[in-house]
């Protein structure tokens, strides 16, 4: 496999998306070529510093009950009919249907 | 504002009779959409934005604005699309607004509950400098794909584009952020040579 051909691979190697055979020969070719070696390790570093930087989004603690009593106040002016069995109907634990 | 379809994900017919319900004035029905969804526009509003206060007032008001227009949903994408077409624009209003860059309080939780070491932590004031100094479509396809580590189909539906455009906009974006992260610890290096 030429280099260029590599290069084109490195992000999907690094998703690992690529078949075993294929991966196989990247492989081998990263032992061999110092330059696409380069180019697969700064990839892979580059995202573990982003992940490690930028955390999975995670509201504050509370949120979802700040936000639940945001929307149960605003529920009667929104939709009137609703409104008035919204504090009984949230406050309950929701039995889910099948899905 | 129009609010575009956007399809997410497959909806299950669970989803689809909740959205019923919703769009007769069920307010049970908002609240399990709400549990159903709320993590997944949060975390789309969070990344957009770049703050968590603003991500968290927008999802609320996305929320209820879905209850508000549930009516006008005609089903043509999933609801969850639906409601992130709302988050979206509510997100866009609220960037053009004057805003003060403040140290994100998430951050500093995270550092201080671990104890991190100021090296570590000085890397990843690098990293989100670097971040922040990228597109918005690059910023948002870099921490949906490889950090919320979404499915990039679903990416693709948020992005309005085609999976392989998706995924030659997340290669370009990894290389952006290499490049940016180069020149800032280039310069950093410099000054520190210059001292």
């Amino acid at each position: 496999m030429r280099c260029e051909e590599i290069r084109s691979l490195l992000d999907a190697h690094l998703d690992h998306e690529m078949g075993e055979e294929l991966n196989r020969r990247l492989e081998r070719h990263l032992l061999r070529c110092p330059a696409c070696s380069y180019e697969a390790r700064t990839l892979e570093q580059t995202r573990s510093m982003l992940r490690e930087a930028v955390p999975p989004a995670v509201p504050s603690p509370g949120f979802r009950e700040r936000a639940a009593a945001r929307l149960l106040d605003a529920l009667p002016e929104l939709h009137p009919a609703s409104g008035r069995t919204a504090a009984r109907q949230w406050a309950l634990p929701f039995s889910r249907e099948e899905t | 504002m129009p609010t575009a379809p956007i399809e997410t994900h497959h909806e299950s017919p669970y989803e689809k009779r909740l959205v019923a319900r919703l769009q007769a004035g069920e307010s049970e029905a908002l609240s399990a959409l709400f549990d159903l969804h709320v993590d997944r526009v949060f975390a789309f509003a969070r990344h957009l934005l770049g703050s968590r206060e603003d991500a968290e007032e927008i999802v609320t008001e996305a929320f209820l604005r879905a209850f508000q227009r549930a009516t006008a949903f005609r089903g043509e994408c999933p609801f969850r699309g639906w409601l992130f077409g709302i988050t979206r624009n509510l997100c866009l209003d609220r960037l053009r607004q004057p805003r003060l860059m403040l140290l994100e309080p998430e951050a500093m939780e995270r550092h201080t509950d671990h104890g991190q070491a100021a090296a570590e932590m000085e890397t990843s004031l690098v990293v989100r400098q670097a971040l922040a100094q990228l597109s918005e479509e690059h910023r948002l396809v870099l921490t949906l794909c490889d950090v919320e580590e979404w499915d990039a189909h679903e990416v693709a539906a948020i992005l309005e584009k085609s999976l392989p455009a998706t995924k030659s906009l997340l290669y370009r974006a990894r290389r952006a952020l290499r490049t940016q992260l180069t020149t800032l610890w280039d310069e950093e290096e410099e000054t520190h040579d210059a001292l």
